[in-house]
């Protein structure tokens, strides 16, 4: 064996061996019990705390909190709302047909809707004959 | 039933199952780490240091400093050399205190004889004093090193790293160290 291992056995086999007392141990496990507690409790409270310095966090948080009053709102809410009643505003025949209101319906809705217009204001008056011959047609357009 | 578990933590309880639960903040598995390398930090202390006393409140500040990592501790390696690590900073700062209040290595002996336990003291003494009086004698740099390679079995690049030093001056150290500790014993021998 070298004289390097031999001094390294030597230290190998000399290694104390001792034992902690009681009253240290007691002292240690209390002191690191309580500092335990003090890192949890920070833990928490600085979890908050991120929440309250950083925007993002903030913006976050106000997101969530609006989410959640809107969910609430519309789960105890009035379930269906009554259709608010529309006053039909009663118009002529002949307003309806003036050159004004074709206009407006033909750039709300195109020819369709100057059509429904027309039918709207022809059911209104309810003098269209059940039949109408073609002849009669073009003699009443061309105000012969 | 943590007494048994406490016995048994050896053989059931994986080392990184119980820093886990350490980290969810279980004093068990707090109270099973400190039980399972406390005497060997310890012993670390006292060698390194050679006062019992000043040797106790090192472990202590240890432990009670990591406790305070719950939550947010992360091993990397094992366990037993992460706290021999803290144990040997914790030493080296208190050595650098006593040195500065002009504390003598004698006069340290004289404090833990008052301090310590007289029967602690005597069985501490006949069961490790010939090792620590004789790496007393050595630098306490060289007598780190030493001592965290053959007592606690860390290697030199593990200590390399524990220490902020290179491993050309860790091995440097340790080659030094001993060449010292022989030339002691044989002085001794030759007297």
């Amino acid at each position: 064996m070298k004289p390097t291992e031999n001094i390294e056995e030597f230290v190998r086999l000399e290694k104390p061996h001792v034992t902690t007392g009681e009253t240290i141990d007691k002292r240690t496990l209390n002191d690191s019990f309580a500092a335990m507690d003090e890192t949890v409790r920070a833990n928490k409270t600085s979890a908050v705390g991120i929440i309250l310095r950083s925007r993002a966090a903030k913006l976050a948080a106000a997101a969530v909190i609006i989410l959640a009053i809107g969910l609430l709102a519309i789960q105890f809410g009035p379930s269906e709302q009554e259709p608010s009643e529309t006053r039909n505003v009663a118009k002529s025949p002949a307003d309806m047909l003036s050159v004004m209101s074709l206009n407006m319906a033909y750039r709300r809705g195109g020819i369709e809707a100057v059509d429904d217009l027309s039918n709207e204001a022809f059911e209104m008056l309810g003098s269209q004959p059940a039949n109408v011959s073609i002849r009669e047609l073009l003699a009443e357009s061309n105000g012969v | 039933m943590a007494v048994s578990l406490i016995g048994r933590a050896d053989l059931t309880i994986d080392e990184k199952i119980l820093v886990w639960r350490f980290n969810r903040g279980s004093k068990d598995a707090l109270k099973m780490i400190y039980e399972k390398y406390k005497d060997d930090l310890l012993g670390l202390a006292i060698t390194l240091l050679r006062d019992r006393s000043l040797a106790e409140d090192v472990v202590h500040d240890v432990f009670v400093a990591f406790a305070g990592t719950t939550g947010s501790f992360y091993l990397s390696g094992k366990l037993k050399g992460y706290l021999s690590t803290c144990v040997a900073n914790g030493a080296r700062d208190r050595n650098r205190l006593r040195s500065r209040r002009n504390l003598g290595l004698e006069a340290a002996e004289a404090m833990h004889c008052d301090s310590g336990d007289p029967i602690e003291h005597v069985i501490d003494s006949e069961q490790s004093g010939r090792l620590t009086q004789l790496l007393g004698r050595v630098v306490y740099e060289q007598r780190e090193v030493i001592v965290l390679h053959l007592h606690q079995g860390m290697r030199f690049k593990e200590i390399a790293a524990a220490l902020g030093i290179s491993i050309n001056t860790v091995q440097s150290r340790y080659r030094y160290g001993l060449d010292k500790l022989r030339s002691i014993m044989n002085s001794m021998v030759t007297k």
